[in-house]
């Protein structure tokens, strides 16, 4: 009770106001989220999960401004972002959010001190500062002996270390990890999860992460579990 | 606006040109070979322009050609039966036309084809030029000094049998020793070298001066049993009466010969029917390796798509990370264009380099226009194939592109 308390007390940083998501195919339609309602409170960590096809990628891609919904608001510091153009909603995008994927999708045959810049070049971060950052990130993450390995020459832990450093490189409030841990051995799995509770209370950083895995998912403070494009639980 | 600056797309493009370099090999491969075709073709056409302007200017300048049969067709081009002589002029020709023109030089010339031999060797069927002693002055045949003599106007109407050798002939006939005063057989008769003309640099194809003869016009009447004359070349006086000269001589040849059974042409007539042609020639040959340009342009494409798809994903976490469309646009435009323009160089320098591998055989020349030309068309070619791939990849969805395998 104190806990869901305190989380009123807080900024929302994200707000879904009855979001619907439907596919069209051929004659069938079908709603992926349905009538999704769904607060996000600053300095919050919390786990979306649900059985495969409850719709939790849908939601997550929403959250993160990479899909538009078929109908609802979609309201980030708020604002709405529904009118937003294509090149505003990647502005948003490089500044507030930072993405952490199951695949970690690095740049292959990139070093990984380029990887963690990747960002920065579609942002305003002046050029001298870029590498300072980026190393300064490499080392939270403990890497700073890998900075010039490519993906291939690192572990799987290790890559999705160097993502999260990616997706920390402009200082984002929020951090969207898709199956974060999906690819790794459970080893690494609690490595990876123990660097995002450390990122959530030593810096405050939002933390919002998708897993099909509950006892993972409970690691969070708060856990919202769908099913068939709704909402279960919060 | 624009994000990553222009630098920084420039140097992101060139990081990935070089990460996949079978890749940049490959793509570029087309336009190599189509600019490489399109300098060497160019280069081939235009050495061999200046070849045949040099060697029309050493045949003397202001110089009236008088040949049997029609040399030129209607339209300026060469007859379909010039090359067969019909007719043939003789003395009374060249008195004629002495009498009527003033203020010009008048030379007839016959050649005759036979085996020239030295107490060492024989030169099988060499042209040998029967012609009067202002000939070798005219046509820029003359021997420098030291390498003897011209003959003159004494010996052509005494007969005396002399001999003038072109530069390489003198070489092959007498390797070890000079030719100078030296006897030679020709159709047994025995003629005494007076002279070697200077060398007049490397030929292809046809006869070339250094391996001919000159003799006395009377002396060559005497090897070919007969007094036909083949052609008639009269010097005018200077460049601006060459017109007025030759409608003077056909008035006085169409005395005695009929309309078709002649010539009369100067060189520049000569000089711009050959290079009409060769203009064709080139600007065909340049088409047809044009054609490889735009293959290669194709191949960029193809390349390009390939490339977008393989790298569909990496489009897809760049947009998730904060890519607008346009930097992946430009980003996709920039790599073609650099591929393009890569490929342009190194065919350019293929091109020169292949150039001068022909040179040592081929006249052969790279102008700057060939390599302006091929070098725009190839960027230009990557800058239109290119736009296509760079459109898809920036139309892409984050999300599918994201999920794509």
């Amino acid at each position: 009770m104190t806990k869901s308390l305190s989380i009123n007390n807080r900024n929302v940083v994200l707000e879904l106001k009855n979001i619907t998501k439907t596919y069209i195919t051929g004659t069938n339609s079908f709603n992926a989220l349905d009538n999704v309602s769904l607060k996000i409170y600053e300095g919050e960590f919390m786990s979306i999960t649900g059985p495969s096809g409850s719709g939790k990628s849908t939601l997550m891609h929403i959250i993160g401004l990479l899909d538009n919904p078929t109908s609802g608001e979609v309201i980030l510091n708020g604002r709405n972002i529904a009118k937003l153009k294509e090149h505003q909603l990647a502005q948003i995008r490089n500044v507030t959010l930072g993405f952490v994927f199951q695949q970690f999708n690095l740049l292959t045959k990139t070093s990984s001190l380029d990887n963690v810049m990747l960002p920065l070049l579609y942002s305003d971060v002046p050029k001298k500062n870029r590498q300072d950052i980026a190393l300064e990130l490499l080392n939270k993450v403990n890497l700073t002996e890998k900075i010039s390995n490519t993906p291939s020459q690192l572990s799987g832990g290790q890559q999705q270390r160097v993502a999260i450093a990616r997706a920390l490189v402009n200082n984002p409030k929020i951090i969207l990890a898709d199956e974060p841990t999906g690819n790794l051995d459970s080893k690494s799995g609690i490595e990876i999860m123990k660097l995002f509770h450390q990122l959530n209370e030593e810096e405050g950083r939002t933390i919002v992460f998708v897993t099909h895995d509950m006892d993972l998912a409970k690691q969070a403070g708060r856990t919202v579990v769908i099913k068939d494009g709704k909402i279960l639980e919060k | 606006m624009l994000k990553p600056s222009f630098n920084d797309l420039l140097k992101s493009s060139f990081k990935s040109i070089l990460k996949n370099k079978s890749r940049t090999i490959l793509t570029s491969l087309g336009i190599i070979i189509g600019v490489t075709s399109v300098i060497l073709l160019t280069s081939i056409g235009n050495g061999l322009k200046k070849y045949v302007t040099d060697q029309f200017d050493s045949l003397g300048a202001n110089s009236i050609f008088i040949s049997p049969g029609r040399v030129f067709n209607d339209n300026g081009g060469f007859s379909q039966s010039g090359a067969i002589m019909t007719t043939s002029f003789s003395l009374k020709d060249v008195t004629n036309l002495k009498r009527k023109l003033n203020d010009v030089e008048i030379t007839p010339a016959n050649a005759v084809f036979a085996d020239i031999s030295s107490s060492f060797n024989t030169q099988k069927t060499i042209e040998i030029d029967g012609s009067t002693q202002n000939f070798g002055v005219n046509n820029n045949l003359a021997p420098s000094e030291g390498n003897g003599r011209w003959f003159t106007e004494e010996e052509n109407s005494k007969k005396t049998p002399v001999i003038i050798l072109g530069y390489q002939l003198a070489q092959d006939l007498f390797p070890n020793s000079s030719a100078i005063g030296k006897k030679v057989i020709v159709k047994g008769k025995s003629l005494k070298v007076i002279g070697i003309s200077d060398k007049k640099g490397a030929s292809f194809g046809g006869p070339s001066f250094d391996k001919q003869a000159y003799i006395p016009i009377n002396v060559a009447f005497d090897l070919a049993g007969n007094n036909d004359i083949q052609s008639i070349i009269v010097k005018a006086k200077n460049k601006d009466s060459i017109e007025s000269t030759k409608k003077q001589i056909t008035k006085i040849m169409l005395e005695k010969y009929d309309e078709d059974a002649f010539s009369v042409f100067d060189s520049s007539q000569l000089l711009n029917s050959i290079n009409s042609i060769i203009s064709v020639l080139t600007i065909a040959l340049t088409g047809i390796a044009a054609i490889s340009l735009v293959v290669g342009g194709i191949g960029i494409m193809n390349i390009m798509l390939v490339s977008v798809t393989e790298r569909t994903r990496e489009i897809g976490l760049r947009k998730a990370i904060g890519a607008y469309p346009r930097a992946i646009l430009i980003q996709f435009l920039i790599e073609a264009v650099i591929l393009s323009c890569i490929g342009g160089a190194t065919g350019i320098l293929l091109g020169y380099l292949g150039t001068l591998g022909i040179k040592s055989f081929f006249p052969a020349q790279v102008t700057a226009s060939s390599v302006i030309l091929a070098f725009g068309v190839s960027s230009l070619v990557g800058i239109i194939f290119g736009v296509a791939p760079a459109r898809k990849a920036s139309k892409l969805s984050p999300i599918e592109a994201l999920r794509y395998e």
